[in-house]
Order: structure tokens, then sequence, then C-alpha cells
């Protein structure tokens, strides 16, 4: 071949500048210098993120898939839990988070969250675990059994032998599917997953990493994925947020190339393995910071 | 062959098989009853023990048909009929009450001081005051049962709540979970009018006045039924009176799918354990109540056989008493096995 395309995955990972937002339309999501402190005034009083400022835009018909890195404890979950709306990260101390152009006041089914843990309820069968949000909407038994059942199946799991299940019954990556059916019934806007692989072993992490690009393609939502893994925040995001240690800052927007391909795949190509080496003296880099003795 | 199994023994936390087990069991009860036999073996001052001090085996088993007589089955199930009286009133205020407190830290602040109260108080030192608030009847005993357990069902209830993992919660918000008020009504007022039911008839059985009740000393008019008696004024006020009672204790569970869907019945299991070990505790209050006042009852049965001199009764008495909270025990260990088939539960 004469002539060598650029595809997406062969160029490296290219730093972004934080774009002010477009004027106009309404933003998916919107933090403005947001800050959480938690237990203000007292001796205890621990900044979790400081003055975080970020936009993701609101691209027609296609969801951006957002990875998060950054060191442990640098207030990663508590930007997913503010846009969550869930206590006692949420409400933010200062400073806007906007969803959809409006201030977040509550949880809700429009954005879902996914845990490490999966959290499936342990006194529900696989199939009520994936019906609950639709339940918790009075959608009658017979037509949300019907729609659990179809997630069920998407997400890889048998509609027939797995179903009736108690999850104690299933394994950790198996588990990790119901959960992740059980948020994505609801067709939420935005996806928000907090590690949600972190328990698994590697080939399931793969096999899991293929499952959800073909799910998010499908909902075209936004998805909000943290991880400490970056293989996988570079594999699966189209960009990369990277955070500074405590008090959390986003200290990077990297823009990727998208995953166009399965993830044992793509995760061995030179220009992949080329970004993840980019990102990771990023992190060390900031690590590294962190661990200077500050002057006085 | 000895070699090997000894070592097994001296091993740390080596299982045995159920078979032997069993043996070691049976072996330690060989060894009760041998020293006991060993104690009142003989024939007068021959004996270790003497006969009026610790009637031997034989001569224990021997006076059951005579115990029997004297009325066994009758007092084993009034007694157990005035534990479960009063556990059950003591679990349908203390359960829901436990639950709308775990979820709401205020409730709970409001309660605590009457919990700390409740379960530090001396039980023994309830029994004279119940019988100067209720009397000396069925009333008293139910009463007092209900007032030695509430604050411990209270407070091992709050406890298996906010055991609950935050993260089900969070998940259940994120997944649309919310207020839902009208089926809240509906299911609460569903509760308000079992408790009614509950405390008017409840009333009724217990009442000892005007020779009302079952267990009434003097039989009352012969043209006044039982429905009559109940549907009266005071009834219906008895009825109203459970039927808030009921209302408010579980709307604010049935009101709010988190905690309807999620925070109780994943407390559940937790809870009915709890309520299985207090249940223990009630029967044995119970024989403390009989002891100090009753006329029948298992307690009444032990106190008026010492009286009597019959001491092999007594023995006899601790015997079935500990096989029947332990069938007990047993019977809702297996319930919980059915109605949670999620969890594993312990063998203890």
């Amino acid at each position: 071949m004469a002539k060598i395309e650029l595809t997406a995955s062969e160029q490296p990972c290219e730093l972004k500048e934080a774009a002010p937002p477009p004027a106009g339309q309404p933003l998916v999501v919107g933090f403005k210098s947001v800050t959480k402190t938690f237990d203000v005034g007292t001796e205890r009083a621990f900044t979790a993120i400081k003055d975080v400022t970020f936009s993701v835009e609101n691209i027609p018909n296609i969801g951006e898939f957002i990875g998060v890195l950054g060191p442990s404890g640098c207030g990663k979950s508590t930007v997913l839990r503010l846009i969550a709306g869930l206590a006692p990260q949420f409400p933010a101390t200062s400073g806007s988070v906007m969803v959809h152009g409006e201030p977040v006041v509550e949880p809700g089914p429009d954005r879902g969250f996914v845990f490490q843990d999966y959290a499936n309820f342990p006194h529900r069968t696989v199939l009520d675990n994936v019906a609950f949000g639709l339940e918790c909407r009075q959608v009658p038994q017979k037509e949300r059994h019907e729609r659990a059942r179809e997630w069920i199946a998407k997400v890889g799991l048998d509609p027939k032998k797995d179903a009736l299940k108690y999850p104690h019954q299933l394994s950790g990556g198996m588990n990790q599917r119901v959960a992740i059916a059980r948020t994505l019934i609801m067709h939420p806007r935005i996806i928000l997953m907090d590690e949600p692989f972190g328990a698994l072993d590697p080939t399931t992490r793969q096999r899991m990493q293929d499952l959800l690009v073909s799910l998010w393609r499908e909902l075209e939502a936004t998805v909000f994925f943290i991880t400490h893994d970056v293989p996988e925040a570079v594999y699966l995001g189209d960009r990369v947020f990277i955070f500074s240690p405590s008090p959390g800052t986003i200290a990077h927007q990297l823009a990727v190339a998208p995953p166009d391909r399965p993830a044992r795949e793509m995760q061995q190509e030179p220009a992949f393995l080329e970004s993840v080496r980019h990102v990771r003296s990023l992190l060390d880099k900031l690590e590294a910071e962190k661990t200077k003795p500050t002057s006085t | 062959m000895f070699k090997s199994w000894w070592k097994r023994a001296l091993t740390i936390r080596d299982a045995p098989s159920y078979a032997e087990g069993l043996v070691f069991g049976a072996a330690c009860i060989g060894f009760v009853l041998f020293v006991w036999w060993l104690l009142t073996v003989g024939e007068g001052d021959a004996r270790l023990v003497d006969a009026y001090t610790l009637p031997s085996p034989g001569e224990t088993f021997a006076s059951f048909p005579e115990l029997w007589k004297r009325g066994l089955s009758l007092s084993i199930v009034i007694s157990l009929g005035r534990v479960i009286g009063g556990f059950l009133l003591a679990m349908a205020i203390g359960v829901p009450l436990g639950v709308v407190a775990g979820s709401y830290p205020r409730v709970n602040a409001f309660f605590k001081p009457l919990v700390i109260f409740g379960r530090s108080i001396p039980i023994a030192a309830l029994i004279p005051l119940t019988m100067v608030w209720f009397g000396l009847g069925e009333f008293n005993k139910v009463m007092f049962i209900f007032l030695a357990t509430l604050a411990f069902v209270i407070f091992d209830t709050v406890n298996t709540v906010n055991a609950v993992p935050d993260r089900f919660i969070d998940t259940a918000y994120t997944l649309g979970a919310h207020g839902s008020r009208k089926k809240g009504a509906r299911i609460a007022a569903m509760a308000g009018v079992i408790y009614g039911l509950l405390i008017m008839i409840g009333w009724h059985v217990l009442s000892e006045s005007n020779g009302n009740g079952l267990f009434a000393e003097t039989p009352g008019p012969a043209e006044s039924t039982w429905a009559a008696q109940l549907f009266t004024t005071a009834g219906f006020i008895r009825f109203i009176v459970g039927f808030v009672m009921g209302f408010l204790l579980w709307f604010p569970i049935a009101g709010h799918q988190v905690l309807r869907k999620v925070i109780f019945p994943l407390a559940l299991p937790d809870i009915v354990n709890s309520l299985r070990l207090i249940f223990g505790l009630a029967f044995g209050y119970i024989m403390l109540a009989e002891v100090v006042n009753a006329k029948t009852g298992i307690g009444a049965l032990i106190i008026n056989s010492q009286r009597r001199g019959f001491n092999e009764h007594i023995y006899l008495c601790l015997f079935l008493i500990t096989m029947v909270a332990w069938g007990i025990d047993r019977s809702i260990m297996l319930l919980q096995r059915q109605l949670f088939p999620h969890i594993k539960h312990g063998e203890n």
C-alpha cells in the first residue's frame, strides 16, 4: 500500500485543551469550579475535590465515553456521586453541577450508577434485580419481566437458566452483567461507573469491556468510567480525565482513539501501547509531585 | 488408625463428620446421666445425695405420668401462650419502630433514651410493678413479657437496619426508587386493620372483669355471647386505637420504595434471627413471672412441686422446658431457611 492512512488508533493521544463550553447548547454535564469539603469548619475538614471544571458537550446521537484516572483518594468517586446526586458527597460545597442544563437536585434513573461490588439485591432473583427500576416506575409485572429477560440476554446471560437464580449463585463477572443490565434497562442518558471491573480477572475484564462498548454504542449514552487500569481507560475512552492527588482537580484532559476493535486485539497494538505509556508518565508525574516535600 | 484419628482430633478447626459429632454429643449426655446415677445410687444413707435433694434418674423419669396428670400439657400451652402474646405485641411495635428509627437517625435519637432505659432495667424489678399496673391476671403476664422484650426488639432491629450497606440504598435511588404515599397508605391501612382486630380481640381474651375473657374465674351471664361482648363501644374504640397505631407504624415503611423494597427486606433475615434469640429470653422471663405469681403455667407447676415436695417434678420440668425451647428455636430456624432462600444460616 502506497499511502498509509492514519487511522484513529494509530495516532497517539493528544492533549486537548479544556475548551470553553460552546454557548447556547446545553451541556450533558457541566462542572463549574466545584469544590466539596466534608465536615466544614471542624478539625476534620477534608477537601475531596477542589475547583473542578469540565464540560461534556451534547453531540447528537453519540454519547461520549470518558475514562477517569487518578491516584487513589483523589476524589474521582466524589465527581461521579455529585453527578448522580448521592449523599454525603452531594450537594457540593461550592460551584455548580449541571446535568442537561439543569442543576442536580436528587438521584434519578436518568443517571445510572454501576458500583465495583455490583450491589445486586441479594433477596431478589436476577430477573427481579434487572426489573427493579421498572418496578419502581410501576410498570406491570408481565411487561417488566419481558423487558428484563431481553436485557438479561443482551448482557450475555441465559434468560432461561439464569433469570431465577439469586446473586449469591453467580460469579463476579455474571453479577456485574446483572448490575449493568439493571442500570441500562432504564435507558439512562448518563451512565456512571465506579471501577466496575476492578474485582474481575483479566480475561473476564476484557470480555466485559467489549460487552460494554457494544451496549454503549446502542444506547448513545454518555459514560463516566472510573478505573485504575490505564489500558482500560485508554481503550474505552473517547476522552480521559486525569485527576491530581487530593484535593482532586482535573490535571489533564486527553482525547484518545475510540475502541473500534475488540479489546484483546486493540490492546496489543504499538500505537495503543504508546498512548498507554504516555498516560502512565503523566500519572507518575502527578504522583511524584504529591510525594515531593512541600516547601514552607 | 487411632493415631491418625488422634492427630486430627488435635488439629485446630478440624471438623468431624456428622456421625462423629453426634457420638460426642451423646457421650456428654451419657456422662451427665452417669454422674447423676453415681450420686443417687443405693438406698438410704448409702446414697451420696439424698432422695429429696436429688432423685435418681429412674425416679425422675418414672414420675412423668404423675406430672402429666397434674396438668403438664395445659401448663405448657398456657406458658407458651403468655410468652407468644407478649412477644407478639413487642414485635408488632418494636420491629416497625426499629426499621423507621434505623432509617431516620432523628427518630432513633428521640427513642434512644427509652431504649437504653428499657434495656438496662432489671427485669425482675418489673414483676412487682406490672402487678401494680396490670393486676394479677393474664394481662399482667402478657404486659410483663411485652415490657421486658420491647426495648431489645427495637435495639436489635435498629442495629440490623443500620447494617444494611449504603450501596444498596444508593443503587435503589439511582434506579428511581422514590416515596409512594398512595401505595404506602393502602398497605398501612391494611396493617392498621390487622392491628385493630388484634388489639380488640386480644383485650377481650385477656380481660377478666364481668366474667368476660377466657380466664375469668366466674362465668359471664349466659345470654351475652362472645360476639356481643366484642362489638361494644369500648371494643370499637380499641379497634380504632389499634388501627391508628398500625397505620402510623407501617406508613413510613410502606410509603417509601427504598424502605419497602430494599431496607426492610434486606434487614428482615437478621431481624428474624434476633427475634428468635429474644424469644428464647422471653421464655425464661415467663418462668420468673410464673414462679412469683401465678396459679397456672410451668413456672407455677415448678413452685407448687417444690412446696409439695415433688422435687423430681422440678427436674422433669426443667428438662421439658429446655426441650420445648430448643424445639421452638429449631422450628424458627427451619422457617428461616424456607423464608429466606438467599441466606446461608449458621447452625448456632
